[in-house]
């Protein structure tokens, strides 16, 4: 093998795991949104900005007491819980009973929502830019295969690694947790049919609380295991929003599964067409590949969950 | 009309249509009208500058203000939108009638400003806006206190020239009018220059992930790595570099994100030997240079990068102006920024034209290291504060 | 001609007088973005509003009428010229629009949302990639053809009058109807023989000629732009939408309303509040949308009809919308 041909497959491979470990995150974004749509049919426009709150949680936790990101994992999701148990309860629920012409009153008050957390961040923490500084911030796992008398050389980022594998475990107890459990199976025929689940006795009003709380501790889960490979900002949320809805959309609305895989879709689709493309399109592969999978896929890639 | 009889006049009258801010309660002072990020995804350089404006702001008038009058600054937030400093600009212009604007961050607003500007025939101080056609449109209003985006990478020229003399160069840039400008700028000198370009891409600006094109960079081997970002993209991109082990005879930034204090704080040792332009460090030897830094440091409990400088020293060329100007009208006000000839913390402030350029304030630029931790001031060597490293050692050799 | 044309042909007289006693450029400035966005609002609302088809890419035709004009004078018009963009920038949006449309027009609802908010976010990127056509992220920036605020009050006013008459004669006519009906119950529409999707496609085009009309205006007005100015979805795409349901959808006078109110009060937060004024802006969107469900005009004119009709048979309350 030539020193050529090793490197292109060196670059494959790195841009493979890249692409997956990077897709591993935003699953963790998309659930969180996946969850929200799926039941209430609603889009938040405020997702990256709660992630953004969970972000500057961590980041005081860290700072203040030292408190290791991961470790803030345990405070940050029920945190979250509750503002979006808050959130649901004494904002979007009233609206949601108001009668209107377009069902849109929602996705603006989230628009309001987005606004008053982002610059409620921007008044407490100021425009700087700030990280956490952990010491395994760049720690990076080799992994040298060697192959025709060539070595290509992998690397793993660490943190990349952790919040992959606890985004694969939080998906899985989600998964679960909706199969299994009373309140997960009352979460899914919400989903599928809210009148129907009504008038089988589900009070539909305190699951769509469960489940805006779920899907915020979840997008903050996301945000807690972004801050070591990240920054933040108060202005952070928007664009992590729209990959949201990419991967949601990617999955079928609802679909635990599926926003898993759209995340890896969507990371893989990213950093192979960063290379292979081009870079300045990046960010569009994820927008082509969704509207592709809306019109010929209409129910999401695996194909079911679409109330 | 004494001149300050003219200020006095001219303050009444903004302080009558403009009678909701009471900024204006005495007539003893001059007002100009300052558009600043301070809300939205530039209002970290906004903040900076505006602590750096009421600071010489605070100091002018300590001493004495303009004989004897007070400058009084009007910082609008604009919101990094060129339409809302636009918006502003007109409203200092038309309403408040102050003759003289001052600001702006970004390359986008402050061109947008500048139209307004030099439509109404008001004299605009660019001051920390780098694209290189705001001062290339043969605007007469229009005068610019930082050099062009393409001048920024004097220093590394001087440095190619006389140390490094690479062969290959990959380039990556964010998608901004900054961007854009710095990295044309690289690009022209290096086909100028036998060095080849081996990949030069822009990227759009929050990325989490670039290792796939650091990858593609590494199987490249370029001897440099050049890259322009705005923000926070830069330390990402050093961290993953060392976590590819993308090995190169150095790191070069354009500016911007690689010369912020947090640079070094988010990229901790993947800073270590990373290079960038820059247009000052507090060990410039201007008078004021390091006081400014000091203080500031002080005051706010955090360090100024050179849009902190050029926000102050562009207070204390705006007080020269005052001071010098004939009257407060926008045309005398003009001739006497035309004829500014200043040293100030931030370096020498005169206003020249050449090439395509007008109204352009022409300076040295410098090339930074990151050194154990701190950065070091490498280029040129009659500025340097430390020896340079180079080439710098591969990743797995280092400690 | 009815009562409400005629106090709407008043109304237009009344501030087409207006420049005569404004001479703050300031002002004017204010009053020319209140109506760029009074026609913008209208034209989301034909769409939006009154067809019930919720696009979160409206940016897409603004951003393709800004550039239509910018690039004619990149490419050596003269600014003066550069009028005609105004209707060429409308023909390219619509046609845009019909490209859109035919894809997007297969999906419903939140889909149909998401799918325009996805292509016109790929429209953004090539703008910001096409840099010999759209000069990339450095943008457009020309020194317009007139200095007086008032021309362009004038032109704008003229546009959004004119827009204002067409969706009204558009939805007092047959499409209109099957507009309304559309938005009502698609499924049903279809089975009493309207063809849904060629009506659809026809409300998004009038509507994306109008925004793109405005996007011609706005760079001829404001004489720069970069995509991300243009192309923007919070500052376009989603601005539009709130305009338009804070005033009332699906109202006629409800995007006027809307405009107002996001530009003058935005302005005021912003001077007066400083860097706290999107918090405010925030609070206000949440508070607005929680006291009227229905927009501003909307819900007064609910709450009106609602107290005559309970006046007249007690008993009746909600039925009326």
């Amino acid at each position: 093998m030539s020193p050529q041909v090793a490197g292109q497959i060196e670059l494959l491979g790195q841009v493979l795991i890249s692409g997956i470990l990077l897709g591993g995150l935003y699953a963790l974004i998309g659930l969180g949104m996946s969850l929200i749509m799926g039941v209430m049919k609603i889009i938040n426009l405020a997702h990256g900005e709660l992630m953004m709150v969970a972000m500057y949680i961590t980041y005081g936790m860290f700072t203040l007491w030292k408190v290791d990101p991961y470790v803030s994992l345990l405070v940050v999701c029920p945190a979250m819980f509750l503002l979006g148990i808050a959130i649901q309860k004494f904002l979007i629920t009233p609206v949601m009973n108001a009668d209107s012409v377009l069902p849109q009153n929602q996705v603006l008050l989230t628009v309001g929502i987005g606004l008053v957390l982002s610059n409620l961040a921007l008044l407490l923490f100021t425009a700087n830019y700030r990280s956490v500084p952990v010491s395994y911030a760049s720690k990076t796992i080799y992994w040298d295969v060697k192959a025709g008398g060539q070595t290509i050389s992998l690397s793993f980022s660490y943190p990349f690694l952790v919040a992959f594998g606890i985004a694969v475990f939080l998906g899985a107890a989600l998964f679960l947790f909706l199969g299994m459990t009373d309140t997960g199976r009352m979460i899914r025929a919400t989903a599928q049919d809210k009148r129907a689940a009504s008038l089988l006795g589900i009070n539909t009003k305190r699951i769509t609380y469960i489940t805006f709380g779920l899907g915020a501790a979840l997008v903050g889960a996301a945000g807690a295991l972004l801050d070591p490979v990240y920054y933040l900002y108060p202005q952070i949320g928007g664009p992590f929003t729209s990959k949201a809805f990419v991967i949601t959309v990617l999955g079928g609305l609802g679909n635990i599964p599926g926003a898993v895989l759209g995340g890896l879709v969507l990371g893989l689709a990213e950093s192979l067409g960063s290379v292979y493309v081009s870079l300045g399109y990046k960010d569009a592969f994820g927008f082509i590949i969704f509207v592709l999978v809306l019109i010929f896929l209409p129910k999401g890639l695996l194909g079911k969950g679409r109330a | 009309m004494t001149i300050r009889r003219m200020f006095v006049a001219i303050a009444v009258a903004a302080a009558a249509t403009f009678s909701a801010t009471p900024l204006l309660a005495q007539a003893k002072s001059f007002t100009v009208g300052v558009p600043l990020p301070l809300t939205g995804a530039e209002a970290k350089f906004g903040e900076m500058e505006k602590q750096a404006y009421d600071m010489a702001v605070e100091e002018i008038n300590a001493k004495g203000g303009i004989k004897g009058v007070k400058l009084a600054l009007d910082i609008q937030d604009s919101g990094g939108k060129p339409e809302t400093a636009t918006a502003i600009v007109e409203k200092f212009i038309g309403t408040n009638k102050y003759p003289i604007v001052v600001g702006e961050y970004s390359s986008q607003c402050s061109y947008a400003v500048a139209g307004v500007a030099e439509k109404y025939k008001v004299p605009y101080l660019v001051v920390t806006g780098a694209a290189d056609k705001i001062t290339q449109e043969g605007w007469k209003y229009v005068y610019r206190l930082n050099p062009p985006a393409s001048l920024y990478n004097l220093g590394v020229f001087g440095f190619f020239e006389n140390v490094a003399k690479p062969k290959t160069i990959a380039i990556l840039y964010e998608n901004t009018d900054f961007g854009n400008s710095t990295s044309k700028a690289m690009k022209e000198y290096c086909d100028g220059h036998g060095v080849s370009v081996v990949l030069s891409e822009g990227y759009q600006a929050g990325g989490v992930d670039f290792k796939p094109i650091l990858q593609k960079v590494k199987s490249l081997r370029p001897d440099i790595v050049y890259m322009v970002s705005y923000l926070m993209d830069a330390s990402l991109l050093m961290r993953q570099s060392k976590e590819l082990d993308l090995n190169a005879q150095a790191f070069i930034g354009g500016g911007a994100g690689h010369t912020l204090p947090e640079f070094l704080q988010n990229a901790a040792d993947a800073s270590e030997l990373c290079m960038s332009a820059t247009l000052w460090t507090p060990q410039a030897k201007y008078p004021g240079a390091k006081e400014f830094f000091d203080n500031f440091k002080k005051k706010f409990g955090k360090e100024p990068d050179y849009h902190g400088v050029e926000a102050y020293a562009a207070t204390y060329v705006l007080a020269d102006v005052l001071k010098r100007a004939k009257t407060a009208t926008p045309e005398d006000l003009r001739a006497a920024l035309a004829s500014t000839d200043l040293t100030t913390a931030f370096g020498p402030v005169k206003f020249v034209s050449w090439g395509k350029f007008t109204n352009q304030n022409k300076m040295e630029t410098l090339v930074l290291q990151v050194i154990k931790g701190k950065y070091e001031t490498v280029w040129p060597p009659e500025a340097a504060t430390a020896k340079y490293v180079y080439p710098v050692p591969r990743w797995r050799d280092r400690k | 001609m009815t009562k409400s044309l005629a106090a709407a042909l008043l109304s237009v007289a009344a501030l087409a007088l207006l420049p005569l006693f404004v001479s703050n450029t300031y002002v004017l400035h204010m009053l020319v973005m209140v109506l760029l966005w009074v026609l913008l609002g209208q034209s989301w609302n034909l769409l939006g509003g009154y067809t019930g088809q919720v696009s979160y890419g409206h940016a897409a035709f603004f951003g393709v009428g800004a550039y239509t004009t910018a690039i004619m004078v990149k490419s050596g018009l003269s600014p003066a010229m550069a009028w005609w963009g105004l209707l060429l920038g409308g023909i390219l949006a619509a046609l845009v629009g019909s490209v859109l449309g035919w894809i997007c027009f297969r999906l419903r609802g939140p889909y149909f949302s998401l799918s325009i908010l996805a292509l016109s976010e790929v429209l953004r990127l090539i703008a910001v990639n096409w840099k010999d056509l759209t000069n990339g992220a450095e943008g457009i920036l020309y020194i317009p053809a007139f200095n007086s605020k008032a021309a362009y009050y004038w032109i704008i006013l003229a546009l959004a009058a004119v827009s204002f008459l067409t969706i009204r004669a558009v939805m007092r006519s047959k499409f209109g109807f099957y507009f309304l009906a559309i938005r009502e119950d698609q499924d049903c529409a279809e089975s009493l023989g309207i063809n849904t999707t060629k009506y659809k496609l026809y409300s998004l085009l009038i509507s994306a000629f109008f925004t793109g009309v405005a996007g011609s205006f706005y760079m001829n007005y404001m004489g720069f732009i970069d995509p991300g100015i243009v192309f923007s979805l919070p500052d376009i795409s989603i601005m539009m939408i709130l305009c338009t349901m804070l005033g009332g959808a699906a109202t006629m006078e409800g995007p006027a309303v809307g405009a107002v109110l996001y530009i003058l009060m935005s302005e005021a937060f912003r001077v007066f509040l400083k860097s706290g004024h999107l918090l405010f802006f925030g609070i206000l969107i949440i508070v607005i949308i929680i006291f009227f469900p229905q927009g501003i005009v909307g819900t007064l004119r609910e709450r009106w009809a609602g107290r005559r009709l309970r006046a007249a048979s007690p008993g009746i309350s909600k039925e009326v919308a």
